[in-house]
Order: C-alpha cells, then sequence, then structure tokens
C-alpha cells in the first residue's frame, strides 16, 4: 500500500467524489462540540475537530434501531411472525475518525463478530463502511491512548490514516478497501520528502503530549479476584450517580437492551442501547437483582473494561484512551484515576 | 471562597473524631478542569482532601435518600433546599443529618467558558472568588467570574441555605431578580413555534438519564420509564417517547424542584433541560404561593389543596 | 378534511360525570358520538400519564370531567385534582404539545344531563376547529 498526498486546496473535491459513490459521515460542527453526520455538503465536514462529543458508535450500532416486525392483524396468517426488518446498508465512509474510535471498534468485533456468532446488522454496516482516519496532533488532556496501546498516529483498524502536513494531507493506504475507496477520487500525488519529514516530527511530539493513565499490563498479572475484592470500590463508587453517560460516550461499550413495541396492527423488536449502570440492567424476571447495589454496578463496569477483557482476549484492555467517560461523567470518576488505584491496590511496597 | 474549603475541613474532622457523625459528604478535587468529585470522608484523616470552590455545582443532596447512621454534608442554598424536600418526603430524618450550611455566590458554569475558547482546551483553572484565571498551553486569561455563573445561579433568589446546624459563613445578599423571563417568552410563542422550541431542544438527547440521576428530587425506586405493565414511554430516542420523557420527570418535579441546576451540568450533550421545570416553578408560584423547600413546615404543594384553589383549566 | 371527525378520549368521574352521561342517554339528549369515554372511580385518579398516552396514541382531543368541587364521592379527590389539572393544561400547552382548545376540564353533576351534551358538544366544536392531531403521535418508533 501506498503513501500519497494531497493539497487541502484540493480536498473538498475528494470529498464531492466521495459522496457521490458513498454516504459520507464526518465530523460536523453542533453548538461548540463535534458530532459525526451524514454530509449534505462537503462545507460542513471540520477536520479541524479534536474529537467528537459522541463516539462514532452510533454508525455501527445505533442508539436504536429496528431488528424485527410483524403484522398483527388478526385474519394475516402471517400474524406474530417475526421478520427480519427491511433496511438498506448503503456503502459508507467515515471520513476524519481518530485512531482510538478505529481501534474501539476492533474492540467491538470482539462481540459481534466472532466465529460463533455474527450480529447480522453489525457486520453488515462494518462490510459496507471504509474508515478514513485522521491522526491526532492536539490531543487532549484527558486523553490516554498511549497507555492502552493505542496511539495518535495509530492505524489499527483503519483503512486509510490522513496525516495534517500543513498545507496537505499524507494519506497512508492501509488496505484493499481504502485503496478501492479512494480510486474514486483524484488529485493524489506522492509525498514530497519535507512532508514526510514533517509528520514523523509531528507524531513524536503528539505521542510525547499524551499523558500516561497507568500501565494495563500490570492488571492482567493481577489475581482477578483480589481485584474483585478490594477495598478500593467503596471509595471510587460513591460519587457515582449511575447514569448512562459514560456507557453511552464509550466507544468501546456495547451493551443493548431488546424491547418489542406495538402499535396498532404492527409489532416490532428493538434494539437500544442499554447500560450496566442501570439498576434494570441485570434484573431477572425472577426478581433477583446479582447487581442491585451501586458499588456492584460501578465495579462490574471498571473490572469489565479494565481486567474481564484483558484476561478473556489476552489483547489489551476494552478502553482505547479516549478519555469521553472521563470528560462527560457529571461527578469526575476517572478511570485513569481507577486504573491508577486498581494497581495499586495490589501493590504491597510502602508509599 | 478557599476560607470554605478549610472551614469544611476543621468541622469535618471535628465531627468525625467525636464521633458526631459517621460521614461527610462533601467534594474532593477533580482530575479534569472545572470538576469536583462528591466524596464521603468516614474517618478524620480523610477531611484533607475536602475542598469547596465554584466547581462545586452538583447537589449533594442527591445522596441522601435512604441513608443510614448520622452524616454531616455541605450544603449551599439550593441543596439546603433539597433536604428540606428530602425531610418533607420521609427520605431521611433531621436527627441523622448535620448539615454545614454554605451561602453560596454562584457556581462557575464551564460549558459557558469553554465556549467562548474556540476549539483551545483549558488546563488549569483557578476560581478567587472574584475572577477565574484559566490557563492553557499557550494562553492565560483572567475572566470575570460574575459572567461565567451557570444559568441558575445567575437567577438565584435563596443564596443562603434554609436550613443548617452550623454556618461556615457570613450570609450573602439575596437578590430581587425576576427569574421568568425566559420563559415568560417562550409563553408568548405560537404554539406551533412553542412545538418546533421543544423539539430542538431536545433533539440531541441520547436518553443516558444523567439528568433524572444528578437531581436529588428523582429517587423513586422505579422510574416511570422503567415501567413495563403497561409501559407508558419507549426507551429508544424516538422523539415522542424522548419528549415523553422530559415533561413527565419535570411534571414529577413540580413543586419539588429547587433549582439547582445539577441536571444541566450532568447533561453530557447540554439540553437545557431547566426551560421544562421552571415552567412549573413559575405556576407553582402564581397559582399556590409555593417556594420548594424555603419552609420546613410547608406542606408540597401537590400533596395538598384549598378550598379557593383557581381553576384556570375550565372552559 | 370534513370527512374528518375528531376522535376524543373522554375521562369521566364514576359517581358524577359518569351518572351525566347516563342520564343525558336516557333523555335523549342530541350529542356528538365523537367522545369515547373511560370510567374512572375519581377525578382525582387521573394520572398526567394517561392524558400523555391518550394523545400519544392518536387523540385529537381528551375531556376530563368530575364532580363538582366539595361533592367529590371521596371528598377530596377533586380537590387535589384541580391543582394537578392546572399544571398539566398549563404544561401541556407551554410546550406545544397541545394546542388549545385541545385538552377540556369540566366539572359535571350526575344531575347534569343537559350540561353533560352540552359540554360534549362544545369539547367537540372545539376540537373540530384546532383540527386533526397531528404531532406527539407515536406510531413506530422512528429509529434507525
Amino acid at each position: 500500500m501506498s503513501d500519497i498526498y494531497i493539497a487541502k486546496s484540493n480536498f473538498r473535491g475528494v470529498i464531492e467524489r466521495l459522496m457521490g459513490r458513498y454516504r459520507v459521515y464526518a465530523p460536523v460542527k453542533n453548538g461548540s462540540s463535534h458530532d459525526f453526520a451524514p454530509l449534505e455538503d462537503p462545507s460542513e465536514a471540520d477536520l479541524g475537530f479534536r474529537n467528537s462529543r459522541l463516539s462514532p458508535k452510533g454508525i455501527f450500532h445505533p442508539q436504536a434501531e429496528r431488528m424485527f416486525d410483524c403484522t398483527l392483524a388478526r385474519d394475516d396468517p402471517q400474524a406474530g411472525i417475526l421478520k427480519e426488518a427491511q433496511k438498506s446498508f448503503p456503502p459508507q465512509v467515515v471520513l476524519g475518525i481518530r485512531p482510538c474510535d478505529a481501534k474501539a471498534f476492533r474492540l467491538d468485533d470482539a462481540n459481534f463478530d466472532t466465529d460463533s456468532i455474527k450480529d447480522p446488522w453489525w457486520v453488515r454496516r462494518r462490510e459496507v463502511t471504509t474508515l478514513i482516519g485522521l491522526a491526532c496532533d492536539s490531543p487532549c488532556s484527558t486523553c490516554f491512548c498511549t497507555s492502552m496501546g493505542g496511539g495518535p498516529y495509530d492505524t489499527e483498524g483503519l483503512d486509510v490514516l490522513l496525516l495534517d502536513a500543513g498545507d496537505g494531507y499524507a494519506a497512508q493506504v492501509l488496505t484493499e478497501r481504502g485503496k478501492n475507496t479512494l480510486e474514486v477520487t483524484s488529485g493524489w500525488s506522492s509525498v514530497p520528502s519535507a512532508v514526510s519529514a514533517l509528520t514523523l516530527e509531528k507524531k513524536t511530539a503528539a505521542e510525547q503530549r499524551i499523558g500516561h493513565a497507568f500501565d494495563p499490563a500490570s492488571l492482567a498479572q493481577m489475581e482477578m479476584i483480589e481485584l474483585f475484592k478490594s477495598p478500593i470500590w467503596e471509595d471510587v463508587q460513591f460519587a457515582c450517580i449511575n447514569c448512562g453517560a459514560c456507557t453511552f460516550l464509550c466507544p468501546t461499550c456495547w451493551c443493548f437492551d431488546i424491547q418489542d413495541e406495538v402499535c396498532a396492527d404492527k409489532g416490532e423488536r428493538l434494539r437500544l442501547w442499554d447500560s450496566c449502570m442501570f439498576p434494570l440492567f441485570t434484573l431477572h424476571g425472577s426478581g433477583h437483582n446479582p447487581r442491585s447495589l451501586k458499588t456492584q454496578r460501578v465495579r462490574q463496569r471498571f473490572m469489565h473494561k479494565l481486567k474481564y477483557y484483558l484476561d478473556k482476549y489476552h489483547s489489551g484492555p476494552a478502553c482505547v484512551g479516549c478519555g469521553r467517560c472521563v470528560q462527560a461523567c457529571p461527578v469526575n470518576i476517572d478511570i485513569r484515576q481507577v486504573g491508577r488505584q486498581m494497581v495499586s491496590s495490589g501493590c504491597s511496597c510502602p508509599a | 471562597m478557599q476560607t470554605y474549603t478549610e472551614k469544611i475541613r476543621q468541622a469535618a474532622k471535628r465531627l468525625l473524631s467525636e464521633k458526631r457523625v459517621d460521614a461527610v459528604i462533601g467534594f474532593r478535587k477533580g482530575t479534569v478542569v472545572f470538576m469536583n468529585e462528591p466524596f464521603l470522608a468516614k474517618i478524620p484523616e480523610q477531611a484533607d482532601q475536602l475542598v469547596w470552590d465554584g466547581n462545586c455545582g452538583i447537589n449533594l443532596a442527591n445522596y441522601l435518600p435512604k441513608m443510614t447512621g448520622n452524616i454531616a454534608i455541605a450544603a449551599k442554598g439550593c441543596d439546603s433546599r433539597s433536604i428540606v424536600i428530602h425531610l418533607l418526603e420521609n427520605q431521611i430524618k433531621r436527627e441523622q443529618l448535620y448539615i454545614l450550611g454554605i451561602p453560596c455566590s454562584g457556581m462557575i458554569d464551564k460549558r459557558r467558558i469553554q465556549d467562548g475558547m474556540n476549539g483551545r482546551e483549558i488546563l488549569k483553572a483557578e476560581d478567587t472568588g472574584q475572577n477565574v484565571r484559566i490557563y492553557g498551553s499557550d494562553f492565560e486569561q483572567t475572566l470575570e467570574r460574575a459572567d461565567f455563573l451557570q444559568e441558575n445561579c445567575v437567577i438565584c433568589t435563596h443564596k443562603n441555605p434554609v436550613i443548617y446546624d452550623e454556618l461556615l459563613g457570613e450570609p450573602v445578599e439575596e437578590n430581587q431578580i425576576d427569574r421568568y423571563e425566559d420563559i415568560r417568552r417562550i409563553e408568548s410563542m405560537l404554539p406551533e413555534e412553542k412545538r418546533l422550541y421543544f423539539n430542538d431542544l431536545i433533539k440531541p438527547c441520547i436518553r443516558c438519564y444523567a439528568c433524572r440521576n444528578a437531581c436529588p428530587a428523582c429517587f423513586c425506586p422505579t422510574c416511570f420509564v422503567d415501567e413495563s405493565k403497561p409501559q407508558w414511554v419507549g426507551k429508544t430516542i424516538d422523539p415522542t417517547d424522548t419528549f415523553t420523557f422530559h415533561f413527565l420527570r419535570a411534571f414529577h418535579l413540580a413543586g419539588r424542584c429547587t433549582d439547582c441546576g445539577a441536571c444541566e451540568r450532568a447533561c453530557p450533550v447540554g439540553i437545557k433541560v431547566r426551560l421544562f421545570t421552571k415552567k412549573l416553578e413559575k405556576e407553582v408560584k402564581e397559582l399556590y404561593g409555593y417556594e420548594a423547600g424555603v419552609l420546613q413546615d410547608q406542606q408540597p404543594p401537590l400533596d395538598t389543596y384549598r378550598p379557593e384553589d383557581p381553576e384556570p383549566f375550565l372552559g | 378534511m370534513s370527512d374528518w371527525e375528531p376522535k376524543i378520549i373522554a375521562f369521566l368521574c364514576n359517581w358524577c360525570s359518569y351518572g351525566a352521561a347516563d342520564l343525558a342517554g336516557v333523555s335523549r339528549f342530541q350529542y356528538p358520538a365523537n367522545i369515547r369515554i373511560i370510567r374512572v372511580p375519581c377525578s382525582g385518579r387521573i394520572n398526567p400519564k394517561f392524558i400523555l398516552a391518550s394523545l400519544r396514541h392518536g387523540a385529537d382531543g381528551v375531556w376530563v370531567s368530575g364532580c363538582h368541587p366539595g361533592d367529590c364521592h371521596y371528598i377530596e379527590g377533586n380537590l387535589y385534582a384541580r391543582r394537578k389539572f392546572a399544571l398539566l393544561k398549563s404544561q401541556l400547552e407551554y410546550t406545544g404539545i397541545v394546542e388549545p382548545g385541545r385538552l377540556h376540564f369540566s366539572w359535571i353533576s350526575s344531575a347534569e344531563g343537559t350540561k353533560f351534551a352540552e359540554t360534549a358538544r362544545h369539547v367537540v366544536d372545539s376540537v373540530k376547529q384546532v383540527g386533526p392531531a397531528q404531532h406527539f403521535i407515536k406510531m413506530q418508533a422512528q429509529v434507525a
């Protein structure tokens, strides 16, 4: 795969060409923050953003979607038989996605796309989507991707990675899909050597700006049951108000609820985001709730992200260090702090 | 405001060592600019972690319902009124509480400050009581504190706690302010305009329930959104369902909301949910002369009636 | 549009207003057939959720009627209800969910069959003037 370059003055043409063939999602300014939204005009795309407020996971896993529907008309022989809801999966491009979010989708794949289980809607959307990422040059103070095995110029999970080189973008074409997608665009040339040097400089600078959070590798070595029983959770859990802000904004949180809704003579089965923070999340039909206490739920969230996933997949925590939860939590529960507390809970050295 | 930090620490240390209380609810310094984390100090040594400044906008009374044991709590004006509501509604007993009253000059609205930054990130902030000094990686600025207060603080008419065991500072002057100017502006719109205005307002809602969970007055064991027999409101982001949620939650707060602003502060997408609750606050005040949580022996408005109650809904 | 007949849900308290509806029927007073009655024990039973649910299901109008204040069969049910109704109507109109003229309240005793028929006519006329309800109806969930 090659590296190519285009001047920023020609980039609008790239977006236009992409829009001609794909539904293009890009960061769009929304008040003083940005959200990924389908473009109606190339000028809406704002690649000068830091990161979107909501993660782009909604592109693959919408907050609410219809899975099945059925008719309930009494005299219809098909009444009550659920059929997969008709929907289209047009080819799409997510332009400007950050390396942390792209990596997150790979982590989500571990849940939705396995050898034994394939979620049809997730898989279809992943198949038709090209991820054109944008490397991070101004990480926020809440970012900690480097601690989580990622980085501001990381390519994992991306089809193309754009590097901002001042007057233009250098693009690393990483996959066959990325190559095919860019073929509908034009105006690319080879990368000038000055640009290569510049982007290397910027990569180092960006990586250095990201603060160190904690080392998840230490957590891998700790006994799960010792972490589970640790007294730190009493302290961590107090402030939590059990809303769903962290889970809904998190790109690696995928939990969902399935609800049936009926209106007149139509029934449908919907999937919607759910949160392990909600008390109802683990409520059994019998009335028993294994996580009825706030401490249990708070502990579960951090253990899942930073320990269980680590143990199960041996490939790093279920957190990409995007920092959205840190910014959004109404009571400033900071996963970096919790991670540090988890690591030091097993430490028996003085100070 | 720095002195409040010292006073809270002293009071907490004293109360905990004398075993007057089992725990003190306050704030400890946050890890992110403009944020503090609610904190439960259980031993005197932990009292040194307590802080108080203009980033204490979350209503600590939220943690009180059904707590056991003796608890001290730092409470500004609006928080103290929420405590009164809890007492009236039997969520906690007065004997359990030791209220550290804090006359408040308003909390900082971090969104309002960040909005004016044009994408530049603020890395550090100091609240000197008069102004707010902010520092970025390549800039430094001093802001007039009064220009960047939370919206509810700008129009606050109860800055001093209405109930306390110990007042940690001199009472501040209360303002006579027209609280309902924005509500009246909306009231004067045409029905269609109103509908579009509110639909736009809640469009970003992702149904995370941060507003509901940050609210001290929302403590129902089963919230109406979780009721399933029958299901009154769906859980998706369908606009009608989302509207129903905000509408009905505000209605459940009629005469109970103290406009502490925790809901707006908590919302991750910045929805101005107080536009729902303030209308009911205005109606309750105009129709029944009642202000939530101000008097400790006044029955909540929907829990009582008077023979001469007005009937503007007839006809 | 001229063919459209509004659907109006009427919550009537069992002891007074429902009795009034019975009396109107027995006395053969004419009133439009647009109202669909739901009998409740007392106007104090009315929960804002009922009115919201009626609107969400597509009701063009909602009418709530109970005993006169002071005459409630349960002594004070409608006295509590008054405060609820005042706040609810005001909030519904403020948020634009309900245009003025869709939501009606009345106090009708079981002897007032005439008043029942008159009020029914008034409610139907008023809702006809506002037009069919088009917004705030939950049909299929608007989801992906």
